[in-house]
């Protein structure tokens, strides 16, 4: 079973106000992009605040989410940080609130029956004042959610948020969500990818992480449709890793697609153990992340 | 950590013959020790990160380095997972060639075909898919061969452009 998923992003409630603590920014992209996914699909009113709304939308487009048609419709809007959370004089709880409850009431002045809300919230790793308030914001967050239907998803990276914020912030959240990952040490990583769906893989992948390499190949092949090996930051796979993933490709139907995408000398080492002549791989070469 | 107590023992009278071979081979020339790493299953990790770094150095290029860097993984990985569990890496260099050979420590660790001599084909299959047809594609020699005392993998990697056959000093 894959460890350390609490919650999956796909499953949250519509007023979940979920705390994804995240050490690799794909991550924060790849969750961000289920929970946008699953809100559009819905009919849901989306806003995605983050610090950059063009690089946002630029890679949730990559993600194969219509970011530009959905916020030309109005259905999605992206917004700055410095826009909505963070007013000109600083951080205030009570502004914050005051943002995201007209968020609220635009959305449903406009007809949507609910809204999700997608907070990358690396604004409050920069020095300003009012910022020891962020867990009076977390609260009425917390607060505001219930029945109102609206999700919030609160994106912190636990690399550069103290600890010491991070046990006070989390527990304020009704759900805490995570990619399931089948494998985690400095070397490798191994997780599931929501969006596009499949699996993704980080570092350098041997012999010796077979059996979690075979565990995501397995849940990633019993989903329907075309399904995605993200290697785009794996520097080394060997061939053993090589044959597990081809013959999880060969296994599938053959209307199906398995899309490897990869660096250049990975994509070579693919090639040479014979994967692009199977009808099912589709090898896609990426410069890097 | 399980295994570094099977690091090849230099001096064990087994080894003796294949080693001295190795001593003759690396003596001739410019021949330079670049690396002599053990490894085990914990250490294949710093194995590559060693050779990666030995390789750039002796200036090969990118693509070759790769090369190189997954063809001693995969002559490590079955001295792992087919031989003794352990073994020992060295690598030179000679005029601009990079050789590197793959000891394993001795008999496999599940003590099967202990001793028998000879090709060892049938213990490490050259397969399409397989690591060692792999090994085969990418390296410009490759010699592997089984003696009662392990198994030795030895490969080379030529200066690009340069044909192996002709090169030779002698």
């Amino acid at each position: 079973m894959p460890v350390s998923a609490l919650t999956q992003v796909t499953e949250l409630s519509e007023d979940a106000h979920a705390c994804l603590t995240f050490g690799e920014a794909d991550d924060l992209l790849d969750l961000t992009a289920a929970f946008v996914r699953d809100g559009l699909a819905s009919g849901f009113r989306v806003v995605v605040l983050s610090d950059s709304p063009q690089l946002a939308a630029a890679k949730l487009s990559w993600r194969e989410i219509a970011a530009e048609a959905a916020v030309a419709t109005g259905q999605m809007v992206m917004v700055a940080s410095a826009d909505g959370l963070v007013g000109p004089q600083g951080f205030s709880a009570g502004q914050a609130m005051g943002w995201l409850r007209d968020q609220l009431a635009d959305s449903r002045r406009e007809g949507y029956a609910g809204i999700r809300v997608a907070l990358d919230m690396s604004w409050a790793l920069r020095p300003m004042t009012g910022i020891e308030e962020l867990p009076v914001l977390e609260e009425e967050i917390a607060a505001a959610v219930g029945g109102a239907g609206m999700s919030v998803l609160c994106g912190y990276d636990r690399e550069r948020f103290d600890p010491v914020t991070l046990a006070l912030i989390a527990p304020l959240h009704s759900h805490a969500v995570a990619a399931a990952t089948y494998y985690d040490d400095p070397v490798l990583r191994i997780c599931r990818q929501y969006v596009p769906p499949g699996i993704r893989l980080a570092g350098e992948m041997d012999f010796l992480a077979a059996e979690a390499l075979a565990l995501a190949l397995g849940e990633a092949i019993r989903i329907d449709g075309d399904i995605t090996i993200n290697m785009a930051n794996l520097s080394f796979i060997d061939a053993s890793s090589i044959r597990m993933v081809t013959d999880a490709a060969a296994s599938l139907d053959l209307s199906r697609t398995m899309v490897l995408r990869c660096r250049p000398a990975i994509e070579t080492r693919f090639a040479q153990l014979g994967a692009d002549r199977l009808p099912q791989v589709s090898l896609v070469g990426v410069d890097e992340g | 950590m399980k295994g570094n107590d099977r690091r090849p023992d230099p001096a064990g009278p087994s080894d003796s013959a294949v080693l001295a071979d190795a001593e003759a081979d690396m003596g001739d020339g410019e021949a330079r020790l670049a690396l002599d790493q053990a490894f085990d299953s914990g250490t294949l990790y710093a194995l590559r990160a060693a050779v990666q770094a030995h390789a750039s150095q002796a200036g090969l290029p990118e693509s070759r380095t790769d090369d190189l860097v997954i063809a001693v993984h995969e002559l490590a990985a079955n001295a792992v997972r087919h031989g003794a569990g352990a073994g020992r890496l060295r690598m030179w260099e000679r005029d601009g060639a990079v050789h590197c050979q793959v000891d394993d420590s001795g008999s496999p660790a599940s003590g099967e075909d202990a001793g028998s001599g000879g090709n060892v084909a049938d213990r490490w299959p050259f397969l399409p898919g397989h690591g060692l047809w792999l090994v085969r594609l990418v390296a410009d020699q490759i010699s592997v061969f089984s003696g009662p005392g392990g198994t030795r993998a030895a490969i080379v990697f030529f200066p690009a452009g340069q044909d192996p056959s002709v090169s030779s000093p002698d």
